[in-house]
């Protein structure tokens, strides 16, 4: 199948890839800006790196919300979407065990 | 790029438009105007005899105070006078009262205690601005507009993809003509594309401001392993005080400022809060405007220094001290409210903001115009959809009941000062009486005709500023001592003056084209 002939976005999938971009693409900033916290430059310590961490949240949770639109179907957009996160937690999981 | 990539970010530039335009609308231009909160809550004050507000007069209020009310020690806020339309004010909690205290020195030197006013004009406005008018709360009202905001960014990025197949061939076309929706649909995109950088930063920001506390409370439950809270209250600004009961007396204002001057340069204050005054331990916590640099809140810098010596404890809020995470975040503060660069900034983002609500504005229209039904040459008038029709209506009646409101509250304000116990109620009152009359009419008469009468409403709402100046003229009670008071803010007369004039004009054109526009457009009435 060309991607020209791919199938028409059914009502669901409108559906799937906006609750994958808004709820799994939040987590994966969330994820994201966890391994930030750790291994960004001075790790932890910093006063008020925080901030600047917390800052960094909405531009990568609307980013991947407003790219969710390219998968080809709302599963896939679950699908990929939680593999990234499955990956950015178990980064973050690894660095917090190897950190602390 | 594909065209079902184009399809697919066409309906969701549609849908966000649809469900955040209307709100984002209000927040917008509120949000103008709050460039202007303070010269505009000048303007509605009740005039002051204007007394002398020097360092040396703070120095003498805190004193008399301080030595009659002890427990105001503790923690208190002075709020400093411009000598010109503001006296010093200092406020505190009494142990156990439900409502603060506020001290002022009356003109022959004696302690006036009393209630301050709970929120003047300028926390209305920023209010309608932060909330949308939402009823709901500011708090509860803030995280909805952070979700609309979330749909904005998304609208802002569809709208980019959208146009970008055909960015350097429309950019600068502005094709004036007979086909109306082109000339919109071009309008809409050099606002919108010329702007854009502006609305990033308040989508993102405004997310920032609406959600923070559903992002931390993420971060410290999966990032921070538990250290959270630590690190939270090891940054607050008052964390760096060290208490010392030691008595020893506050520095005079005066030697205060001086000392922050020398640390932070250009640094005017206005606001200090100070705990444990008395004592060697004591802090000033201090707002003060900045205009070098991009400022970290709407009201200017914050720094924190002892109160006995001036010695700089904490600059995390204070541009040439804070830290580079400090500064990364500031600016995206001072980005947000216009705090740095003074005058033409403000002037800036004013226009910025009326011009971000013309493209809410306008795509309604598109999305009206979009879905009109043209007639055949021929055949019988077409019936437009009946939610063309209420979206017309719904799209008038909102946007015109908030200009219309706004002014109507600011005016009411300056009328009803000191005339009614609790004037924050009556901004409300009037703002959302205003709001809803406006929509109803819309919704009753339809949109093309209420445009009209609205258009007219918001016009007079907008004159009734510079009427109000002048009845300063009239022998009137209510008006005393107004007039004097008026050659400071004349400048919002003049800016009230044009708005209105500008409204006036959309009202004759939407007349026009109610009475000969084209027959199958849901604007002929």
């Amino acid at each position: 199948m060309t991607r020209a002939e791919r199938r028409p976005r059914t009502r669901a999938d409108w559906l799937l890839q906006s609750t994958a971009g808004a709820v799994l693409g939040f987590t994966l900033a969330i994820a994201l800006s966890g391994l930030f916290a750790w291994l960004g430059p001075g790790g932890l310590a910093p006063l008020n790196k925080y901030q600047f961490t917390m800052w960094m949240v909405p531009p990568l949770w609307l980013g991947v919300l407003s790219a969710v639109f390219l998968f080809r179907s709302g599963a896939a957009a679950w699908v990929g979407l939680g593999a990234a996160n499955l990956l950015a937690f178990g980064a973050l999981l690894a660095v917090q065990r190897l950190g602390s | 790029m594909r065209a079902d990539t184009l399809r697919t970010y066409k309906t969701v530039h549609t849908w966000t438009g649809i469900v955040a335009g209307l709100l984002l609308f209000i927040a917008f231009y509120a949000g103008a105007l709050t460039m202007f909160k303070a010269p505009l809550a000048r303007w509605a004050a009740a005039p002051v005899v204007p007394t002398s507000a020097t360092y040396a007069d703070a120095d003498a209020l805190m004193a008399r105070t301080l030595a009659e009310w002890p427990q105001a020690r503790a923690d208190f806020t002075l709020q400093l006078g411009d000598g010109r339309h503001a006296p010093h004010r200092l406020r505190w909690q009494p142990r156990g009262a439900a409502l603060a205290s506020e001290a002022m020195l009356a003109p022959d030197g004696t302690l006036a205690v009393g209630t301050p006013r709970m929120a003047d004009l300028a926390d209305f406005i920023d209010e309608v601005h932060r909330t949308a008018g939402l009823p709901i709360g500011r708090e509860a009202g803030t995280v909805v507009m952070g979700v609309v905001s979330a749909l904005y960014f998304l609208a802002l990025v569809s709208g980019v993809v959208l146009l970008w197949p055909t960015l350097v061939k429309d950019l600068f076309a502005l094709r004036v003509g007979p086909n109306l929706k082109r000339m919109w649909l071009d309008a809409h995109n050099v606002i919108g594309l010329l702007s854009l950088p502006f609305h990033i930063v308040m989508a993102l920001t405004a997310v920032v401001f609406g959600l923070h506390d559903v992002i931390y409370d993420a971060q410290k439950a999966v990032v921070y392993d538990g250290r959270f809270d630590r690190m939270w209250a090891a940054s607050g600004p008052f964390a760096a005080a060290r208490p010392d009961p030691a008595p020893a007396a506050l520095l005079p204002l005066g030697s205060l400022v001086a000392r922050v001057q020398a640390q932070a340069p250009g640094f005017a204050p206005h606001t200090l809060r100070i705990r444990d005054a008395g004592t060697a331990g004591a802090v000033a916590w201090i707002t003060g405007d900045q205009p070098c640099c991009m400022q970290r809140s709407a009201q200017g810098s914050l720094l924190l220094v002892s109160a006995v010596d001036g010695a700089l404890l904490h600059g995390e809020y204070a541009p040439g001290h804070r830290s580079g995470w400090m500064a990364s975040v500031s600016t995206f503060f001072a980005l947000h409210f216009g705090s740095y660069g003074g005058a033409p900034v403000r002037w800036g983002y004013f226009f910025l903001g009326l011009a971000g609500a013309f493209l809410f504005y306008s795509g309604n229209l598109l999305w009206i115009e979009s879905r009109r039904k043209a007639t055949r040459r021929g055949a019988a008038p077409v019936v437009q959809s009946r939610a063309t029709a209420w979206m017309a209506a719904g799209t008038v009646g909102v946007c015109l009941g908030c200009v219309a409101g706004l002014s109507l509250a600011i005016v009411a304000s300056k009328w009803l000062q000191g005339h009614v116990a609790d004037l924050d109620a009556w901004h409300r009152g009037v703002y959302h009486a205003a709001f809803l009359a406006s929509i109803l009419w819309a919704f009753w008469r339809g949109g093309a005709r209420a445009s009209v009468t609205l258009l007219w409403c918001a016009a007079a709402a907008a004159w009734a500023l510079p009427l109000t100046t002048l009845a300063g003229l009239l022998p009137v009670p209510v008006a005393a001592g107004w007039v004097p008071a008026a050659t400071g803010t004349l400048g919002v007369d003049a800016v009230a003056l044009c708005g209105g004039l500008g409204l006036a004009l959309m009202a004759r054109a939407a007349a026009r084209r109610v009475r000969h526009g084209a027959a199958d457009s849901v604007w002929r009435g």
